[in-house]
């Protein structure tokens, strides 16, 4: 599904990001990403999601080469994958409803079908009564989950999360890890990073560590833990 | 692990719902962006004055222009030419020179004032006519008018007319009353063309008012620019609300500019009637038409989609989520 082979980024004027990284996530996988801030995570989702490009090697989303993506071929690239942000970036001169309906404007689907996965998506993220609310109004984890809403609205094949629950406390973050597992559990392929090691270690999920510019696996928790002490 | 299930894709709207959907996202677009003038009113208010007054002081200077054209129009029709015979001619000479000039196929009519219907027409309309009565000899001479047909009232061809006319033997003087025409068409040449310019300038001018108050907002809505780009919106779509925004500003700065010039030309009707009074002429102050005043607001949306666009196509494709 998601596949990045030799993968190097450079910035300009830095020492490498990634350097030579591969990495492989099967369809309907759920992985973390992990590693300490300035790893290259971050960098990771973005080349994904086509926002950076890499410096060298290639990227494969669902077989297809888009390393070389042109830039009108993006927005529907895009389309299918929904992604959730540290900071919400939700639009706070419009309500929830028009926040989490947004992708499927874009994408230009009736009224109707717009209402009815709406709804469907904020049940999901438990939220359907707070339809009409603007988002200020929300406390951070239900302005995530909405956040989270509506990268789903559009039953994206791929979801990918940069620290979503970075700024929530243990229960709230372990509420939207569960969210994501569920969506998983679906068959959504499911790629999350997050520096929280012991509340991803109890996910039971793959987990994949960036270190010096690569990844390595690191199925069981004892694993990752030793890598902290090396570190 | 079990072989994981692939998620049921929702299924791409068909082209129809599709068409729908953007028929709608245009008005949505054409609300939206008027509701964001009116959010911003303060702003707005100032950008429309500035793109008025811009359309509208062009405008009037070539509604002026206009109203002088009509009026010098009516005085082409005066391209007489006036030959004043020597005093001494006698009837005979006359009536064989009136005879000739109305042979020439150029010459539509001839008329003939005698040297008494002169003296007498003097003192009708002069107040000095008195001062004629003490002279012996009548002193003015006789004279011909001759009205050219229309297609012979060219300067080349009326000078060559009156060059002919001069080698008459009783032809004492022709006078020809072109040259101050001439001169007043060269006046009405330049002065458009200066308004031409200037109008330039001034179009010039609300592109950029236009361009900048689009920038300004793009500037304002960079983060949602760029969330909307991340969840697959086209430049298309995000460039929407601001090209309507633009056509707005150009919509409605266009109706307050024809406003402005009809106030301009309320405000200055009275002194030129009575200025036209004192020409003893029934000339009455043209207002711009409908088509012309149809042809300034679309002018004005034109400029002002342009100007937005300007503005779109420069900023837009630069803000990239990061």
């Amino acid at each position: 599904m998601i596949e990045l082979q030799n993968i190097t980024k450079r910035y300009p004027e830095n020492r490498d990001v990634l350097s030579r990284l591969n990495l492989t996530i099967e369809q309907g996988e759920m992985a973390f990403l992990t590693g300490p801030s300035g790893a290259g995570k971050s960098t990771m989702l973005k080349l994904i999601a086509a926002i950076e490009r890499p410096t060298r090697g290639q990227i494969f989303i669902n077989n297809k080469n888009i390393t070389h993506i042109p830039k009108r071929k993006i927005p529907a690239l895009r389309r299918h994958m929904g992604v959730v942000f540290q900071a919400h970036h939700l639009l706070y001169d419009r309500n929830i409803f028009d926040n989490v309906s947004l992708p499927l404007q874009i994408a230009g689907y009736s009224q109707v079908d717009i209402r009815r996965r709406v709804r469907a998506a904020l049940d999901k993220v438990a939220l359907l009564h707070k339809e009409q609310v603007m988002p200020i109004t929300l406390s951070g984890g239900e302005q995530q989950r909405v956040g989270i809403a509506r990268a789903v609205v559009n039953k994206p094949a791929i979801l990918l999360a940069d620290e979503p629950t970075g700024n929530l406390d243990p229960d709230l973050s372990a509420e939207i890890m569960q969210l994501f597992a569920a969506f998983n559990q679906v068959g959504v392929t499911v790629l999350v990073a997050s520096h929280d090691l012991d509340l991803i270690s109890r996910m039971h999920k793959r987990i994949v560590r960036i270190h010096n510019g690569q990844c390595v696996d690191a199925q069981d928790t004892h694993v990752l833990h030793n890598y902290e002490v090396v570190k | 692990m079990a072989k994981a299930k692939r998620p049921q894709p929702l299924a791409k709207p068909n082209l129809v719902t599709r068409l729908r959907a953007y028929g709608r996202d245009h008005l949505r677009s054409l609300v939206f962006s008027l509701g964001k003038l009116y959010r911003q009113r303060f702003a707005t208010t100032l950008t429309l004055l500035m793109i008025a007054v811009a359309l509208a002081l062009p405008a009037c200077l070539y509604v002026l222009l206009n109203n002088l054209q009509v009026v010098t129009q009516n005085w082409d029709n005066a391209g007489q030419i006036t030959l004043f015979l020597k005093v001494d001619s006698s009837d005979a000479a006359i009536q064989e020179l009136r005879n000739r000039f109305a042979d020439y196929p150029e010459i539509e009519t001839v008329e003939y004032v005698p040297a008494e219907d002169a003296l007498k027409e003097f003192r009708d309309r002069n107040e000095f006519g008195q001062l004629l009565d003490g002279l012996d000899d009548n002193p003015l001479p006789p004279t011909l008018i001759l009205t050219p047909i229309t297609a012979a009232k060219q300067t080349s061809k009326l000078n060559q007319l009156a060059t002919d006319f001069r080698s008459y033997s009783n032809v004492d003087y022709v006078q020809l009353d072109m040259q101050w025409l001439q001169r007043l068409h060269a006046i009405t040449n330049t002065v458009r063309r200066a308004i031409t310019v200037i109008s330039m300038m001034l179009a010039i001018s609300v592109l950029l008012v236009v361009g900048n108050s689009i920038r300004l907002d793009i500037e304002n809505r960079r983060e949602e620019i760029e969330v909307t780009k991340l969840i697959g919106a086209t430049d298309r779509f995000i460039r929407r609300p601001f090209l309507y925004g633009g056509m707005w500003y150009g919509l409605i700065g266009g109706v307050l500019a024809l406003l402005l010039v009809l106030l301009a030309l309320l405000a200055i009707k009275r002194p030129i009637q009575e200025l036209v009074g004192l020409y003893n002429s029934d000339f009455q102050l043209m207002f711009p038409s409908f088509r012309q005043s149809l042809g300034l607001v679309a002018s004005s949306i034109g400029l002002g989609l342009f100007g937005s666009w300007l503005a779109v196509s420069r900023h837009i494709a630069k803000i990239e989520p990061s």
